[in-house]
């Protein structure tokens, strides 16, 4: 199990997973958390990324409510473009901890490079652009997941869906950067047995605030910011960027459960 | 290996434990056929076997009786804190019995005419007619009698323009008004308003099925008393609130609760009436009362929205042109609606639509005048110019000459008494200035009874009686008679609006009282359901030690001293609720019976209160139980702490409680997306994909009942409903047949395949669920497509009669073969298995238990199942499909729980309590009074008959909760086999779980009830939701025990006869 310290640099923190090579067999404690990366740039981001992102919906909180689809609609390559940014400066990309861990990666300093010249390490714009297209596909996942809690069946099609994609963008467009495909990781972290890191974090985080999001719902204010799903979405970024904060930090490496 | 062995896993030894236990069974068996031949020796071993299988079969049931026992002294409590509660929080009024009289006016009136104070001349005021004819339309609603303009009209506007028509064509011969009831909007409690002129109270609300004999000072008493001679046409709800009023040989009274019938109480009015109010028979009788109900039971049966409304109400307008054909001038005819009903045709609650009745009243020669021009054409809605219902009360009194009745409130209609040229301020100033000292003088009578002073402040009944007397000593002679009339009407209005505070007064100390006996009941259950870490009895199925200890208590033939503590439990625990109880009870007693106190709850409330703290000492001393116990341990503990109370928390506000429906869907999702991500965790890849598909599929199934609808009214505009054909409607709409035909076809195989993972469809199974089951389903089927056709008469050349004995043919025949002929399958059911016997060779024959693993759980299903097909029947189309999806999700919690390990869990049953609510309001129902399906008391029954039509209610009603209750046992029970350990205790905890969540909302609602008695939306939201939770606590601990408790005996017994006994 790995200490609960703080953000460890992607060379410690993980040794084996290649993941196509892993053995599937006891997965439980197989996948480690994936750390940020070392470099300057991905220090100031790291902190920068939640400060822009808190700042952009809280700017465009008004119009949000005056109009949603049109807002969500507008953020939404803002937010890609920030967390594009974030996931290619901060976190490594998936297959590249391998190759990070053994060696070259490990100085500090180096700026980090398209991995394309080991021959071993990921193409770092060919993983963005899968993670973004897999985002996009599992927002219709989570577009389902909402009406099964709920959510209207036949109406307001353009606000489920652009809730689910942008919690989808937040919670798991790092998680598809960082891990992959590799379905031993993806069960742990479907399973809530991953480790937290800044990705799991953020992901658990934006789970759980759109499940809160939805308290304020009923209640009889009559407020325009009761309207769907605005409450949801305060409550993806809130729970996003405190998952992300604690999964990085306090809870980094700790696992849901103890150890089991 | 065919068979799901229970876990822990141990295949080879649990194999040979089956097949010796069977090798046994079977000698056991052979020994008794061969019983009348020459008897082979017995081995000693056979016959200690026999004695202790029948020790541990008494032992068994002694076990079932303590824990009856237990849970009828938890429905005890329950019942003592639900009462204590409801006596402080129902609303009570005192009943006076003081009596107005002819000669004894309140105050001297202030004109002055020939026969002043006897009933010829008018007692108290000068006299305008001899006679009356009251027709009363039940459920006449306001806007029924107005006027409304084609392109915004209903089927049911303008289809009674009569009494409009007559008021504005001749106001002085006619005037209609709105007419607004007090609520609660149920014929008794309005008969009781509009012949007492005073406001109900809650209290007396559940005597509408029952009603009782009126005692306090009415029109009727006084009528009676002055020699007028009543007669009676109708609704038979009068005879019993007005036993021997009325003339006996002409008078008739017709059954008023079959709402299916929409013309027997109508005709029966009209073929009477019209030969009374011939100029012949007219001195037969003074005043005439036709109570109508055709309207009131097309509503219910049809809703507003349907032709049969309007062609009733033409039937009503022609008949009401006839009458004042047939009156005469000495005749005062009044026809007017006790109340509204809501968009659906039910009332009972306090929406606008139900509260809104009309008032018209006519008279041949003129005497109806308007003080103002404009009154002359009718409101063209309900919220201009209404006047209350009590105020018919002193109208009708002073008109008719009769003293008015001495508890009344209201005040005379300005109509009736401003004069032809609608100035006869004098007669308007007279009338209401008696009106006004008898309501002074019964206000003072009251005050004086509950011993209270009344305030005198400025603007208070007292200063404004005080400024009104003020204007009458000013000038004897020539009076300021319109400003006095106002000053009188104020006086009365304010009156009425402290009355309505005063009445509203509660016990709060009651009301306390009965929480903190909840709480404390709700504390002790959940003492009981936890669990120790040495308890795991449950999951502990260890072949060797359960060998071993068989033949320790074999040879030791006495049952050992260490008995485990979970057997004896209910037994030391109703002893001590025994003991403390009848200590405290006789103690309260002696002090209640010495102190001459009536207050006999109070000694309940003390005996609850002290077996309760026995047993919680206990539950200490035996059970080893503690407060600590109570902290959850795991994530699913607090999972269902987390859904128990957050919706507990939720109840304080109405809008939590308004959308209940959906937060349940909320937290059902939650579960279900959950045990989802617990499944993925499981190591095994079969048990991992199965546990996941029953996840997902219990969500989908959740969200798909979603789509059955029935809105409350503060749902609107965010909510439709689907329930019934339209909103206004309260039968189901053609397509919706499709339902029981897709429920009958698809069911039964669902049931099936869950039983065929286990290999348990086998024994009765197949022919129960696939035969008798479909079969039932087939029936009910047929039973709403004839109800469907004939409501709308597809099959015209049947008559209704027909339709009628038919339907309730099939729908006794399906309560027959569930409820009956299920029960008896149920106890004589061999279990769920089949025997393989394959011979590999002649010396072994190897034998196989097909279903073994899941014997406990499979042969219990058909209990829930026959209590489904109960449910089913009573239920619209709509509700069958939950219902059936209900049984579907059951069927999934119970895969869940197994695979996911949760079954020593609470979630298992806070989570099937939660699917019970949830399914309560996807059957139609919300915690509203209104929503009550009477009708459906008519599905197997002709009329209301005791005590089955309010078990039919109560089935359809809490359909739900009740299929939750008798299921609980499937959580523990599924994929367990004989050798299971405990069974009763474990399932006694789960349905302590279940009850314990119930009781929890029970006790939240009360307690916010209690806290928000000022609250706007007391009567709306708070009071019906505490009164659903109260029922449905009450229902659940009662199936708990009759059904669950039993049911559970039944099967270990079953089971036990062939497996042996386990523990």
């Amino acid at each position: 199990m790995s200490s609960p310290s703080p953000p460890t640099p992607a060379g410690k923190a993980s040794t084996s997973t290649s993941p196509s090579t892993t053995k599937a067999k006891d997965a439980a404690g197989e996948v480690q958390p994936v750390g940020t990366l070392q470099s300057s740039q991905a220090h100031t981001l790291r902190f920068a990324h939640p400060a822009l992102l808190a700042s952009l919906f809280l700017a465009r909180f008004g119009s949000l409510v005056a109009d949603p689809v049109a807002e969500m609609q507008a953020a939404l390559p803002i937010v890609w473009v920030l967390q594009a940014a974030y996931a290619v400066v901060c976190l490594p990309a998936a297959g590249s901890q391998g190759a990070a861990a053994r060696k070259p990666k490990a100085r500090p300093g180096e700026k980090r490079r398209p991995g394309a010249a080991d021959g071993a390490g990921p193409n770092i714009s060919v993983t963005t652009l899968v993670a973004s297209v897999l985002s996009v596909i599992s927002a219709v996942a989570l577009h389902v997941a909402l009406v099964l809690f709920g959510a209207p069946f036949l109406t307001h099609l353009p606000h489920t869906f652009l809730c689910a994609l942008h919690l989808a963008l937040l919670g798991l467009f790092p998680l598809f950067y960082t891990r992959g495909v590799a379905s031993a990781e993806w069960l742990e972290i479907m399973g809530a047995r991953a480790p937290f890191d800044e990705a799991f974090g953020g992901m658990v985080g934006a789970c759980v605030g759109a499940w809160v999001g939805a308290v304020p719902i009923p209640l009889d204010w009559d407020r325009e910011w009761q309207k769907w799903p605005v409450t949801i979405l305060c409550g993806i970024y809130a729970g996003y960027l405190v998952g992300k904060l604690v999964g990085g930090t306090v809870a980094f490496g700790k696992r849901f459960g103890g150890s089991s | 290996m065919p068979t799901r062995s229970a876990r822990p896993k141990a295949p080879t030894t649990d194999y040979k434990a089956i097949a010796a236990e069977w090798a046994k069974a079977k000698r056991l068996k052979e020994a008794d056929d061969a019983a009348k031949q020459p008897q082979p020796s017995r081995t000693k071993d056979d016959v200690q076997h026999t004695a202790l299988e029948a020790r541990r079969k008494t032992a068994f049931e002694r076990r079932c009786s303590w824990s009856v026992g237990f849970w009828i002294w938890m429905l005890l409590v329950h019942v003592v804190g639900i009462l204590l509660f409801t006596s402080g929080f129902l609303l009570t009024r005192l009943v006076l019995d003081e009596r107005s009289d002819c000669a004894n006016p309140p105050s001297e009136p202030l004109l002055e005419w020939d026969g002043k104070g006897t009933i010829d001349g008018g007692c108290w005021h000068p006299k305008t007619f001899n006679k009356a004819v009251v027709v009363l339309i039940d459920a006449l609603r306001y806007d029924f009698t107005v006027p409304v303009a084609e392109d915004q009209a209903e089927v049911y506007h303008n289809a009674l323009p009569f009494l409009y028509e007559s008021s504005v064509q001749s106001p002085n011969n006619a005037f209609l008004r709105p007419f607004i009831a007090d609520p609660p909007t149920t014929t008794l409690q309005r008969l009781k308003g509009l012949t007492t002129g005073t406001l109900p109270t809650f209290i007396d609300m559940g005597s509408n099925f029952a009603g009782t004999a009126i005692e306090e000072d009415n029109l009727l008493i006084q009528l009676r008393d002055q020699g007028k001679r009543i007669v009676h046409l109708g609704d038979d709800t009068w005879t019993a609130l007005f036993p021997d009023y009325f003339q006996p040989n002409i008078s008739r009274a017709y059954d008023s609760f079959n709402v299916w019938d929409l013309h027997t109480v109508d005709n029966g009015v009209l073929d009477h009436i019209f030969p009374l109010v011939k100029p012949g028979r007219t001195g037969e009788w003074d005043v005439l009362i036709g109570h109508l109900l055709g309207v009131d039971h097309a509503g219910h049966r049809y809703g507003p929205n349907h032709p049969a409304m309007t062609a009733k109400l033409e039937q009503m307008d022609q008949f009401i042109r006839n009458l004042t054909k047939e009156i005469d001038d000495e005749t005062l005819l009044i026809v007017m609606g006790d109340h509204g009903m809501d968009g659906k045709g039910d009332h009972g609650g306090e929406s606008e639509d139900e509260v809104e009745a009309a008032l018209w009243m006519y008279s041949k020669k003129p005497v109806f005048g308007r003080t103002r021009s404009e009154f002359v054409t009718p409101p063209a809605t309900a919220k201009v110019r209404p006047v209350n219902q009590i105020d018919l009360v002193p109208t009708l009194a002073l008109l008719l000459g009769i003293p008015i009745p001495y508890n009344n409130l209201g005040g005379p209609i300005e109509e009736a008494f401003a004069g032809p040229k609608g100035s006869a301020w004098d007669h308007l100033a007279a009338a209401f200035s008696v009106t006004a000292a008898g309501i002074k003088r019964y206000q003072a009578s009251y005050f004086k009874a509950r011993g209270i002073e009344q305030g005198a402040k400025p603007g208070s009944p007292v200063s404004l009686w005080n400024e009104a007397q003020g204007l009458v000593e000013k000038d004897a002679k020539s009076q300021p008679w319109e400003s006095l009339y106002n000053a009188y009407v104020a006086y009365q209005n304010e009156t009425l609006r402290v009355c309505k505070d005063l009445w509203a007064r509660f016990d709060v100390p009651k009301m306390v009282l009965g929480i903190c006996i909840m709480a404390f009941g709700v504390i002790v259950l959940l003492l009981y359901v936890s669990k120790d870490e040495d308890e795991d009895f449950a999951v502990l199925d260890d072949v060797e030690l359960d060998f071993a200890e068989k033949s320790l208590e074999l040879q030791g033939a006495t049952p050992g001293p260490d008995i485990p503590s979970y057997k004896t439990l209910s037994k030391s625990l109703v002893k001590a609720a025994m003991v403390g109880g009848v200590l405290t009870a006789v103690a309260g007693g002696a002090a209640v019976f010495f102190s001459g106190s009536e207050e006999w709850l109070l000694v309940a409330a003390g005996s609850a209160i002290g077996s309760m703290v026995a047993v919680t000492g206990a539950l200490h001393q035996a059970g080893g139980k503690s407060i600590s116990n109570l902290l959850p341990t795991t994530f699913w503990g607090w999972l269902s702490v987390t859904f128990t109370l957050s919706q507990s928390i939720g109840f304080a506000s109405n809008s939590y409680t308004i959308w209940e429906d959906s937060i349940s869907l909320f937290f059902l999702s939650t579960f279900g997306f959950t045990s989802a991500i617990a499944a993925l965790r499981l190591p095994n890849i079969a048990e991992r994909t199965l546990a996941v598909y029953h996840s997902i599929l219990f969500i989908l199934l959740g969200r798909v009942a979603s789509f059955s609808k029935l809105c409350r009214d503060e749902q609107m505009p965010y909510c439709t409903s689907t329930y019934y054909a339209s909103a206004n409607s309260s039968t189901s709409a053609p397509w919706q047949l499709v339902v029981p035909f897709a429920v009958a076809l698809i069911l039964p195989s669902i049931i099936k395949s869950y039983m065929r993972t286990s290999r348990s469809y086998e024994g009765l199974a197949p022919a129960w669920i696939g035969f008798v089951f479909r079969s039932v389903l087939l029936l009910v089927a047929a039973y709403w497509t004839i109800d469907a056709a004939d409501n709308a008469e597809w099959l015209a050349t049947l008559s209704e009669t027909t339709l009628k004995t038919i339907h309730v043919s099939i729908a006794q025949l399906v309560l027959a073969l569930v409820l009956v002929a299920g029960t008896t399958a149920f106890v004589w059911a061999p279990p769920c298995v089949s025997i393989l016997t394959t011979s590999s060779n002649n010396r072994t024959a190897q034998i196989t238990v097909l279903g073994y693993g899941n014997t406990n759980g499979a042969r219990y299903l058909f209990l829930p199942v026959n209590i489904a097909g109960a449910c089913i029947l009573l239920s619209k189309p709509m509700g069958q499909g939950a219902i059936a999806i209900m049984l579907w999700q059951i069927l999934s919690l119970a895969e869940i729980t197994d695979l996911n390990r949760l079954t020593a869990e609470t979630i298992g049953p806070v989570v099937l309590a939660l699917l019970g609510n949830y399914h309560f309001f996807k059957t139609g129902h919300q915690a509203v009074l209104a929503t009550i399906q009477w009708d459906s008391a008519f599905i197997p029954l002709t009329t209301i008959r005791y005590p089955w039509s309010p078990m039919v209610m109560v089935l359809n009603t809490f359909a739900g909760q009740i299929l939750a209750c008798v299921a609980v046992p499937l959580l523990v029970l599924w994929k367990t086999s004989p050798r299971r350990k405990g069974v009763l205790e474990s399932t006694g905890q789960a349905l302590g779980t279940l009850v314990a969540f119930y009781a929890v909302q029970s006790l939240a609602t009360m307690a916010w009830a209690g806290w928000l008695r000022r609250h706007l939306m007391l009567y709306r939201v708070f009071s019906p939701r505490f009164m659903t939770a109260a029922a449905v606590l009450l229902t659940v601990d009662l199936v708990g025990i009759a059904v669950t408790l039993l049911g559970v005996r039944t099967n270990v017994l079953a089971i036990s006869e062939v497996f042996g006994f386990a523990d």
